[in-house]
């Protein structure tokens, strides 16, 4: 008898549990290493056993024990239904509703931070605005305190020569000028008519030099009240050089030449 | 008759049985009153025979029919049910009968949560329906010597191992080991003669 037949004659002492430990453990070695005649014949004792079940006499279980497990089975698929919408395949996992939700406040949170950095960079501009218009109100305060102090300087500096700007039309007002050799040259006025239409008052150096061009400076534009005060730093010529002073009416933006007679001339000493 | 018997059964043929298991997985409370009516006669009987107890019998049948409803995805629809479902309650029942022993040990070392039987039925299994297939294994183990049947029924019923059966009936070991397997072996051909 060879290895194999050995174990074959255990197989149904083995499928009813009757073997002892030894034998038991051969057995399941032999099975284990895959012999299919032996398998296949334990399927089928296996089967055979289980008919001796029908050797135990007849017996009928209580109606209680049908109703218990009855009432048991119905309470746990009742349990199992009311699970069964969290439980279905179209269920969303927690994590999944978590992540939506921690988007969800993402986006929310983006939103509102853009919200926040637009507030923000539009102020700032605001301010920066500001502050550009103040700094440039600051910076014309300046330039006009300067200009102010400069004129002031030129007005009583011992070294300024006072020039009176005559009207050729008795009923003008005289005007009056003060030449610094160094600081410059101002002009003054009130109560100056305001010129004709797109017209301007125009300042004219006459050269002492004989046949010279007037030389053109300045434009001016009294105020409302006819007053008005302009300063030149460096005025085109020197006031060595210089002959008289003139003003003319000329078009909007001055004229290299004068276009018209003077309405007011001065003599420089 | 016997051309029957040796029909091949068809692998595409799920019994009303394997029907119901798979109904269970649907939480199908119908399907398994069903079962309970089909089966709990012959699982009682067994049980009983076994623990000789009617009270704790009934405790093992709830176990095994709440194992059928509860673990129903284990069972594999192509296996046949009933020989699956005397073999889990026989396996419960002495797991029962020798609680705290010795012997309740080695039965956890072999025993399975669901039991592994044929995956296929032997051909002539649907020669005989249940009625008339319990009466011929009645009729042919009761025509065995009274020992052997004896040897075979504490081996079945009692769960002894040949040892302990020879021990008990005072009988060489070698005799007890032929008697079981003897005895097994003229059921089945009982079985396929008929």
């Amino acid at each position: 008898m060879n290895p194999h037949d050995q174990f074959r004659q255990l197989i149904e002492a083995y499928a009813i549990g009757s073997l002892d430990a030894a034998e038991r453990a051969e057995v399941e070695a032999h099975l284990a290493s895959g012999c299919a005649e032996c398998v296949k014949a334990l399927e089928e004792a296996r089967w055979l056993v289980s008919q001796l079940a029908y050797l135990a006499p007849n017996a009928e279980p209580s109606d209680m024990l049908k109703g218990r497990l009855l009432q048991t089975v119905r309470a746990e698929a009742a349990g199992s239904a009311t699970r069964q919408p969290a439980g279905r395949g179209t269920r969303v996992p927690f994590w999944l509703w978590a992540g939506v939700a921690a988007l969800l406040l993402l986006s929310v949170y983006s939103a509102w931070n853009e919200m926040q950095l637009r507030t923000t960079v539009a102020n700032l501009q605001k301010q920066a605005e500001a502050q550009r218009a103040e700094r440039q109100k600051l910076e014309q305060e300046l330039v006009a305190a300067k200009t102010q102090a400069h004129e002031a300087m030129i007005w009583s500096d011992p070294k300024s020569v006072k020039i009176m700007l005559r009207p050729k039309d008795p009923k003008m007002p005289q005007l009056e000028a003060m030449w610094h050799p160094e600081l410059g040259l101002c002009v003054r006025g009130w109560k100056v008519p305001s010129p004709g239409d797109k017209r301007m008052l125009q300042l004219w150096l006459i050269p002492k030099k004989a046949g010279g061009k007037p030389m053109p400076s300045m434009t001016l534009w009294p105020d409302a009240n006819g007053t008005f005060t302009a300063m030149v730093e460096n005025p085109p010529d020197a006031m060595s050089d210089t002959q008289a002073l003139a003003i003319t009416e000329e078009p909007i933006g001055g004229s290299p030449q004068p276009t018209s007679a003077p309405m007011w001339i001065g003599g420089v000493s | 008759m016997f051309l029957a018997v040796l029909s091949p059964q068809s692998s595409d043929d799920v019994s009303p049985d394997a029907t119901l298991m798979l109904q269970l997985l649907r939480r199908d409370v119908g399907a398994f009153e069903e079962l309970y009516e089909r089966h709990s006669r012959i699982v009682y009987s067994l049980v009983l025979r076994i623990l000789r107890q009617g009270s704790t019998a009934e405790e093992v049948v709830q176990d095994v029919f709440l194992q059928l409803w509860r673990n129903s995805a284990h069972y594999d629809v192509s296996r046949p049910f009933v020989p699956w479902l005397l073999t889990l309650a026989r396996n419960r029942a002495l797991d029962q009968l020798r609680l705290k022993s010795e012997r309740q040990r080695r039965r956890e070392e072999q025993t399975e949560e669901f039991p592994q039987i044929a995956s296929a039925a032997p051909e002539y299994e649907k020669a005989l329906d249940e009625k008339r297939r319990a009466e011929r294994v009645r009729t042919l183990i009761g025509s065995l010597p009274s020992a052997q049947k004896k040897a075979i029924e504490l081996a079945y019923f009692e769960g002894l191992s040949h040892s302990e059966i020879a021990a008990s009936l005072k009988e060489p070991l070698g005799t007890v080991k032929s008697w079981i397997r003897n005895g097994l072996l003229r059921l089945k051909e009982g079985l396929q003669a008929s």
